[in-house]
């Protein structure tokens, strides 16, 4: 997406338009009103006496609304405009527009003001692609709407268009004849809904003229979720812009599944391709987000755990206790064109399913959904020993078996190039990454405990936890690279090492699966000068054959990937190393106004002086936006260790106090207090913390 | 030889219990319609993964209308549900959450190497 466009959304519905409000889009353009994976209007365009306006500013009012300040004229000169134009706009079940033009003349005025709407369905999946329709389009006039239309066998679409004020309504769009009384004003609202299925029934865009306060797909409004997330207290301004900005974006970012019939929300994955139910993104999310609001975690499990595999199905990579990755909604997928209804595809998630069960827990104490869920933890579990270990020599092995439209790598980098050897070579089919390995370990240890603690079933629990010390044992064997005492990228079929240095060693901390002895070594690779570049651990080391500093997986920083590895450094007892990592993020987010991209450039902070953002990064993307929650867990250091929250901070003296009050979690609401005090390379000393009930 | 749909409904009675099913309760009616045969109706009582089939017309908190042919596809596993709820090719009244729930219990496609 270009920098001047606007967006504006509302769960998986949202508008990308110019900076004067108008949306043209091709095939390959990004423009739209999209909802439910479709592009439902890829023209609306204003003009005023048959001349497109000019932008004079945007007004970014809240997530899902927008203002445009417009005049008329052809380029630069606008000291002699004698008419304004203001469109306001709010999506939400499709959008709604208030049009209004001022006359600042000392005469009336009579203008032909015209809306040009057309759209052309096109699937998500067609507009990354660029491919062609199969269906037939229509465009009907009824009485007081425009209605378009596209069929293709059952699957139907359409969208309506209405106006308030009269107005000459043809198959092209809507054209006005507007008086306006010197100092007068004329206006109209603008209304325009999608629609699915044959019923053809439209419902009320949700927002009427005047209508100002937020009205989610969910069910708390983002004044109640801002008023019940915890609250930060900090000397540092920048750090507390941060934290509201990743609210706000972490509210707009839910999402309530379609036919999910529970109407809570989960997080989605990003804009502008992801507002979708994604396994890994929403996972990783509700992690980051547990101290702040973990009703995202449930929703995520019990989403999920609808989902998860039930049969052998190779088109969508579909085992049994297999935790989805991608559900699309789309003309495709409809037709099994695509297999995301939903796909499966992917090797962590499932492990990862039950590590946020685990951890869910832990911080809220509700029993009751891990009883509800043991079922699907059981069969995810189940899943790592039966239907993931392709070589039979216990790992945990990706290959895809839809070799048309699956996913070659299955792991979190999962671009063509993400996994390679030193000397840049790829291996083959299928691979072991280190990092699943890891999560498969947290695995079986966390689903041991909640075997023993809460299903009571200690066989499973004793079973777990044999497996989980042989697969530690093993890993920290096989994986090991001698001669850069690291740990491998990954294994290949004929057990070689794919000897490279990746961030993935940050995720082996976290998942807990580095033996002692090896840690420290790993994480001055991770501080070292070939993966931290000042902001963040890039995702391969400077130095590797595909290093590329804007390259996708082999090169950027990817924040989200830096706050596991802060969380790891932690797990493992480097306090200063995590609080490095976390002033460098947060620093980086303070220079993109307290929105970090999904992902930026592996350059040396000392070279460029500000991160460099990759060209097509998702923004906002939630495991982004997620990224400073987790890092303000790890500096405040906050763990729950039986019904208490411990809270041990380690922060960088760049931030000054900090206080997060009433984190909420099994010990009702607790406060946390910290003292940065810690310099760049300097021994922690005296770092305070304290909790209390 | 019977159709697939009939198997599919008629191994799930003989079954009695679907552990994939226990957190269902519910009854669901499937009304599958042809062009030129008489339509067929399958009601499917859920209690807790108990199930119970009878071809009995009563209400249910979900219906599902969809073609004969439609279903006989879903039923062997040759096609999605999900997708052909998307395609606007199953028609749902009621509670939608139950098909979503009741989904687990279709097959999968034979395989190649099956």
């Amino acid at each position: 997406m270009s920098n001047d466009h606007v967006t504006i959304l509302d769960g998986n519905t949202f508008v990308v338009s110019d900076s004067r409000g108008d949306i043209e889009a091709s095939l390959t353009d990004t423009t739209g009103l999209f909802s439910f994976d479709t592009r439902f209007l890829a023209r609306w365009v204003l003009t005023v006496d048959g001349e497109k306006l000019n932008p004079l500013s945007v007004d970014d009012l809240q997530y899902f609304e927008t203002r445009f300040f417009l005049v008329p004229g052809t380029g630069t000169v606008y000291v002699d405009a004698k008419l304004s134009v203001i469109r306001r706009r709010a999506v939400g079940d499709g959008f709604h527009e208030e049009l209004t033009i001022l006359n600042h003349d000392d005469h009336p005025v009579d203008l032909t003001v015209r809306i040009d709407a057309a759209s052309d369905f096109a699937d998500l999946f067609e507009v990354k692609d660029a491919l062609q329709k199969k269906g037939r389009y229509s465009a009907r006039v009824e009485k007081k709407r425009l209605v378009l239309g596209y069929e293709r066998e059952t699957f139907q679409r359409a969208t309506a268009i209405s106006a308030s004020a009269p107005a000459k309504i043809d198959e092209q769009g809507l054209t006005f004849a507007a008086r306006i009384e010197p100092g007068g004003e004329w206006t109209t609202d603008l209304d325009v809904v999608p629609a699915a299925g044959a019923s053809g029934a439209f419902v009320r865009p949700k927002y009427a003229r005047g209508q100002r306060r937020a009205r989610p797909n969910m069910e708390r409004s983002l004044e109640a979720w801002l008023e019940d997330a915890p609250r930060l207290e900090c000397d540092l301004d920048s750090l507390k812009s941060t934290y509201r900005r990743s609210l706000v974006d972490l509210a707009a970012l839910r999402f309530s599944p379609p036919v999910a019939g529970r109407g809570k929300s989960l997080p989605a994955a990003g804009l502008p391709w992801f507002m979708t139910m994604f396994g890994r993104d929403s996972i990783f999310t509700s992690l980051q987000a547990l101290p702040f609001t973990p009703e995202l975690a449930a929703t995520t499990l019990r989403a999920l755990g609808d989902w998860q595999g039930t049969r052998v199905d190779d088109f969508r990579d579909e085992d049994p206790g297999r935790i989805p990755h991608e559900m699309r909604y789309g003309e495709m997928t409809a037709f099994e064109e695509r297999p995301h209804s939903p796909y499966y595809g992917a090797a962590d998630s499932t492990a990862l399913y039950v590590v946020l069960l685990d951890e869910y827990e832990r911080w809220t104490g509700d029993t009751r959904l891990v009883h509800e869920l043991e079922r699907e933890a059981r069969a995810a579990l189940n899943w790592i020993d039966e239907y993931a270990d392709l070589m039979g020599n216990g790992y945990v092995w990706y290959q895809r078996r839809n070799e048309e439209t699956g996913l070659e790598n299955q792991c979190w980098k999962d671009s063509w190039d993400s996994i390679s050897y030193r000397d840049g070579r790829l291996p083959g089919f299928p691979r072991a990454t280190c990092e699943i390995q890891g999560y498969a370990y947290d695995a079986k240890v966390r689903g041991a405990r909640l075997a023993r603690s809460i299903w009571k079933d200690s066989a499973l629990a004793d079973k777990l936890e044999r497996q989980a010390a042989d697969l530690k044992r093993r890993f920290n064997r096989d994986f090991w690279v001698e001669d850069g005492e690291y740990f491998a990228l990954a294994l290949d079929t004929e057990g070689n090492q794919v000897d490279s240095l990746t961030s993935n060693n940050g995720h082996l901390l976290w998942s807990g699966i580095v033996q002692k002895s090896k840690a420290k070594a790993v994480a001055r690779q991770l501080l070292g000068p070939r993966l931290f570049s000042g902001w963040g651990v890039r995702t391969l080391a400077e130095g590797e054959g595909r290093y590329n500093p804007i390259g996708y997986h082999v090169g950027t920083v990817w924040p989200f990937d830096t706050s596991f590895i802060a969380w790891g450094l932690r797990r493992y007892g480097f306090k200063e190393e995590a609080a490095s990592l976390a002033a460098g993020i947060l620093d980086a987010a303070a220079v993109f106004n307290g929105r970090l991209p999904e992902a930026f450039g592996g350059y040396e902070r000392g070279v460029t002086k500000y991160p460099v953002q990759y060209p097509t990064a998702c923004s906002p993307q939630a495991w982004s936006t997620g990224a400073p929650l987790l890092l303000l867990r790890t500096m405040l250091g906050l763990e729950p260790v039986g019904d208490q929250l411990v809270v041990d901070p380690a922060l960088p003296e760049s931030i000054g106090l900090l206080a997060l009050l009433d984190i909420p979690g099994r010990w009702g609401r607790v406060d946390a207090f910290a003292r940065g005090r810690l310099q760049a390379g300097e021994r922690l000393a005296g770092a305070r913390g304290r909790y209390r009930v | 030889m019977t159709d697939s749909t009939t198997e599919f409904f008629e191994t799930l009675a003989t079954r009695g219990h679907e552990p994939a099913l226990e957190k269902i309760t519910g009854t669901i009616r499937f009304d599958l319609s042809s062009a030129d045969s008489r339509p067929v109706r399958w009601l499917i009582t859920i209690s807790k993964g108990d199930i119970a089939v009878s071809r009995r017309n009563a209400k249910a908190d979900c219906v599902v209308r969809t073609d004969q042919a439609i279903f006989a596809g879903i039923a062997s596993g040759e096609k999605n549900a999900m997708a052909a709820f998307l395609r606007g090719a199953i028609a749902l009244e009621g509670d939608r959450g139950l098909l979503l729930a009741f989904q687990r219990a279709f097959p999968g496609p034979r395989r190649k190497d099956a």
